[in-house]
């Protein structure tokens, strides 16, 4: 199975940028380093997770399957699944591209990716944080906005999607 | 065409291939973090507001979407900042672009979803941000 890899050329401008400030910042730069491995060896176990969901999702749900429930057609059900899964998906927004990716290729509509990634503004165990700095009615209307803007943009990226194909 | 039925171990080969296949754009986005955590610290961001309360709705916006880490440090901040008399409008703003927009992985997700999507996924963010932080602001203002 050939890999086709993306970011190269992302990756290659970030070693230059670490190059140039290793040189003009050694102790910055270091530090920025450390911190990088930090956050990659955090984000092993999500990756592992995310490795097995996008397995267990290709194995469970045929082509057929995605585009029942995610695709063109897919109407409230999908959006309801978007929702749920952006609200309990948790870690970094780039650590789910990869499953979305693989998605998307199976049918999974541009629309419902965008509801899936503004959904993640819920963020459940942050919650008593919010509740804490700005009070219960703030946290519950604040979260209600959110999903109402979380469906809305999907539904403006699929009109868009529409109006180009 | 009969739709051909993976095993367990194929789907997983092809799950793990997939994600391999984004590795160097994960490593470039989580490189760039790691470089935003030093150089841009809360005492740097809490420089920035102090200007009333639609542009500090705008500053938070932008603070938000320039800072990466974990979403609780974006409460810390934001608590920090609340101290220094930052209005609701422009903390909300900040905590909500913290989560949803991120300058660094723009490039990934362009490479990902394409620059049309991100270009628009991310302007409706930007809008979204600042109407939400108003809108919930005023709705709670109006009930209590």
């Amino acid at each position: 199975m050939k890999i086709q890899f993306k970011g190269i050329k992302f990756l290659i401008i970030v070693l230059v940028l670490y190059i140039i400030l290793l040189l003009s910042d050694t102790t910055h730069a270091l530090s920025g380093l450390q911190k990088a491995a930090s956050i990659l060896l955090s984000l092993l176990p999500l990756f592992l997770l995310i490795i097995t969901l996008t397995a267990l999702i290709n194995y469970f749900l045929k082509p057929k399957q995605i585009i029942k429930h995610f695709g063109k057609d897919s109407g409230a059900k999908g959006v309801f699944y978007a929702l749920i899964g952006g609200i309990i998906s948790h870690g970094p927004m780039y650590a789910w591209y990869g499953m979305l990716q693989d998605m998307r290729s199976h049918g999974l509509k541009e629309g419902l990716i965008a509801v899936f990634m503004y959904a993640r503004a819920v963020k459940l165990p942050l919650l008593p944080f919010m509740v804490d700095l700005f009070g219960l009615l703030f946290t519950i209307v604040m979260t209600f906005y959110i999903l109402i803007a979380a469906v809305l943009q999907g539904k403006v990226i699929d009109t868009v999607e529409k109006k180009q194909s | 065409m009969k739709e051909e039925t993976p095993t367990l171990k194929k789907a997983f080969t092809k799950s793990l291939m997939s994600f391999i296949s984004i590795t160097p754009m994960l490593i470039a986005v989580m490189g760039l973090v790691g470089l935003m955590q030093i150089y841009v610290t809360p005492d740097i961001l809490s420089t920035f507001f102090g200007h009333g309360s639609l542009a500090d709705t705008l500053v938070g916006t932008l603070a938000g979407a320039i800072s990466m880490g974990q979403g609780v440090i974006s409460y810390v901040v934001a608590e920090g900042l609340m101290e220094q008399g930052v209005s609701h409008y422009a903390l909300s703003a900040f905590i909500l672009a913290w989560v949803t927009l991120g300058f660094v992985q723009l490039p990934a997700e362009a490479s990902v979803f394409g620059l049309r999507f991100t270009f628009y996924r991310n302007i409706l963010t930007l809008i979204s941000t600042i109407i939400i932080a108003y809108a919930t602001v005023l709705t709670v203002g109006a009930l209590s």
